[in-house]
């Protein structure tokens, strides 16, 4: 049992990160907020790094590695805010092998048949849509989808359509596999935005000053940070047995440890966002701040992959 | 990465596993919870089985007569004797946790050797004389003296919350030796002897109803010099290495116990009819239990990725006090769930026939005591916002 990173994860992981720091910076992210067509140079470079490849057979052009690895590239992508359906072309290039999903030439976005709603993201920037049934999956091009897209997206970065009917498709594979990774992957993205939510509200609580202190002095403000430090670590943790229980499901409880890494997750992402905009007052209500797009983002990614409750009724039914 | 155990550690769990499975049906009914005697004639049998079979001191280095467990194999010991429910270590946590490896680290030889062995084979109870009316998570504020006459201290003052006094052999016991120094350069660390004349107890009554700690009175009493462990006025140090012990591994079993009493609830629920089902038919209900669920499973992975940063030599400051705040408010959660399921069955801390109620109601009530003890969890949050986040100390405004 070793639960801490190797030096190559470590190495995989920094690397990222430091390329994220560079090509999504705070003024990046402002711009796209106010222009959210997905930036294709953009995805193409992600792609270059391997990001949508890491599970991709070798001789397939990918990185020939496991869900452990992912989770740590998605809790990055997670933290920098990139934008895109990251999930849905991963698992399209990792478990159906759609063409052009890995290499960054064909954006996957996906619908869930089982929601009584269908809104789904980046619709006009995708090339296809998969869409999930309850026990299936289908392949269909992102043309034959008739979408209408909201004119304001709760989160600026990820456009939206409704869709009244979604076309029958080409059967490509089982929801199963689909939707536990897809939760697995989504929960690692929140831990990212938890953090980075985090990182913004420390940074702001070590400068802001009020009655001659920093806030980030006050007990009332360290205790709210704590919180959402014990929340960021807790659901990593979960997360990262998630994934390492999806590269060696004999090791684990794979239902329970996706589940609770999603409900974590959500909770982590969702409160911390939250605690973001309230550690930075009234600037945290205002559109230049950028903690509203780590809330927003965080509640987006709630509804995907089984919101909470969904998770925690499947937990209940396994006591 | 990896989840699983090695083959060594598999063996390990298996031969635990066997020699749980053939002692505990041996065991003795567990003692009344009043009867002090009995609860350490109970706990300290319990660890001479422990000692006769090779497991005492699971994480004491092998040169001091411990196990030298791998912390691996130290969450393997806590995980199978938690989920075989043997007896807690009681009696024995403070000799065994905070006591035998402060000497072990900062003792003499003659102290190690007249201590140690006693400790491992259960045949020496310690308590803890630390925190006092006055000084409490601001423990520095401590202000029992200990004054030098020839080879002996005499102390004087008041300890309290210390559990097991009325049947402890020795207390570890800071006191202030140096009024005039600064205030953590003044204290040392004694061992002070339960019968030693001058050294009162006086029961203290928890919410529970029942005695689980006292408070010590110490009037005059004599301590031998060479009974102190570390130099005169270092004795904050010595302590601290106490702590670091404290917030180990020391909730592992229980987060085990969570989901034991988690799934008793859940079994309770399916259980308890209502008008045209159970209370199982609440998805309200069910939804909270799943989240409960999610928590317990959250912070085993927490105690696993914890565990692997101590065997890497990472030192889990942030990952103990994580660990603590986030098991203690879900233990506590699990109670008022309990309580939920229960309805009025849950006006009783002793068993109504057929209700289940006794053991969770009192288990809800002692678990108030788990977000105070050990650093509260205010405290806790001070620590992981100025150590781990980095954020300015407020002004201390400190005793003088």
């Amino acid at each position: 049992m070793d639960l801490t990173l190797s030096t190559d994860q470590r190495d995989l992981r920094d690397g990222l990160r430091a390329f994220l720091r560079d090509a999504w910076t705070a003024d990046r992210l402002r711009a796209a907020a106010d222009s959210p067509d997905l930036d294709r140079g953009a995805w193409r470079a992600l792609a270059d790094l391997g990001v949508f490849g890491l599970e991709v057979p070798e001789s397939d052009g990918g990185m020939e590695l496991g869900a452990a690895e992912a989770v740590l590239v998605f809790e990055e992508l997670g933290r920098a805010l990139v934008p895109g359906p990251l999930v849905a072309t991963y698992l399209a290039a990792a478990l159906l092998g759609r063409p052009g999903a890995a290499t960054g030439a064909t954006v996957v976005t996906w619908a869930d048949r089982t929601a009584p709603v269908q809104v789904v993201e980046h619709l006009a920037a995708a090339d296809e849509v998969i869409a999930a049934g309850e026990d299936g999956l289908w392949a269909l091009p992102a043309g034959k989808v008739a979408g209408t897209p909201a004119g304001i997206p709760l989160d600026p970065l990820t456009p939206v359509s409704h869709v009244v009917e979604l076309p029958a498709g080409d059967p490509v594979g089982r929801a199963a596999a689909w939707r536990d990774r897809g939760a697995v992957l989504t929960a690692a993205l929140q831990v990212g935005v938890a953090q980075g939510a985090l990182d913004l509200a420390v940074r702001y609580a070590g400068e802001r000053e009020q009655f001659g202190r920093v806030i980030g002095s006050f007990q009332a403000v360290k205790h709210l940070l704590a919180e959402s430090l014990v929340r960021v670590d807790l659901a990593r943790a979960a997360v990262l047995t998630a994934a390492l229980t999806l590269d060696d499901p004999a090791a684990g409880d794979l239902a329970e440890a996706v589940a609770a890494a999603k409900i974590l997750a959500d909770d982590a992402a969702t409160a911390g966002g939250r605690c973001c905009v309230q550690v930075h007052g009234g600037m945290g209500f205002t559109w230049e701040v950028l903690a509203h797009l780590y809330l927003k983002r965080a509640w987006l990614l709630e509804t995907g992959f089984g919101e909470p409750g969904v998770h925690a009724e499947r937990l209940a039914d396994r006591m | 990465m990896d989840l699983r155990y090695s083959d060594e550690e598999l063996a390990f769990r298996d031969r635990l596993r066997a020699w749980l499975a053939e002692t505990l049906p041996q065991l003795p009914p567990a003692p009344d919870r009043d009867d002090w005697p009995a609860r350490r004639a109970y706990d300290t049998a319990w660890q001479a089985r422990l000692h006769a079979a090779g497991y005492a001191g699971v994480d004491w280095p092998a040169e001091h007569g411990g196990l030298g467990a791998s912390p691996t194999e130290q969450l393997i010991f806590l995980e199978e004797t938690a989920r075989a429910r043997a007896p807690y270590v009681g009696a024995n946590f403070v000799g065994l946790l905070h006591a035998g490896p402060t000497l072990i680290v900062a003792g003499t030889d003659e102290q190690r050797a007249r201590h140690l062995p006693r400790i491992l084979r259960g045949e020496e109870v310690w308590c803890q004389g630390f925190s006092e009316p006055d000084a409490g998570s601001d423990l520095a504020a401590l202000r029992t003296t200990a004054v030098r006459d020839g080879d002996h201290y005499v102390v004087n003052g008041a300890k309290v919350w210390t559990s097991h006094a009325e049947v402890a052999d020795h207390c570890e016991l800071l006191v202030r030796t140096d009024p005039a120094a600064p205030r953590h350069r003044g204290i040392t660390w004694l061992i002070l002897p339960m019968d030693a004349p001058g050294v009162r107890v006086r029961p203290l009554r928890t919410v529970v109803g029942s005695s689980e700690f006292s408070e010590l009175i110490l009037d005059d009493v004599r301590v031998p010099v060479a009974d102190r462990v570390g130099a005169e006025n270092d004795g904050w140090r010595v302590a601290m290495v106490t702590f670091s012990f404290e917030r180990g591994t020391a909730f592992i079993g229980d987060v085990i116990e969570s989901r034991n009493i988690l799934a008793e609830v859940a079994r309770l629920a399916r259980a308890t009819g209502t008008a045209g089902g159970t209370l199982w038919d609440d998805p309200g209900l069910r939804r909270e239990v799943g989240r409960l669920a999610a928590e317990v499973t959250g912070l085993w992975a927490l105690a696993r990725k914890n565990v692997s940063e101590a065997a890497a030599g990472m030192v889990p400051v942030q990952g103990a006090s994580v660990f603590k705040l986030r098991f203690t408010e879900s233990r506590q959660r699990i109670g008022d769930l309990a309580a939920r399921v229960l309805g009025r069955a849950s006006l009783a801390m002793s068993d109504l026939p057929g209700a289940g109620n006794g053991r969770l109601v009192e288990d809800r009530v002692n678990t108030l005591s788990f977000t105070i003890a050990a650093g509260t969890s205010q405290i806790q949050k001070n620590i992981l916002a100025e150590r781990v986040l980095g954020l300015p100390k407020e002004p201390r405004w400190t005793s003088p």
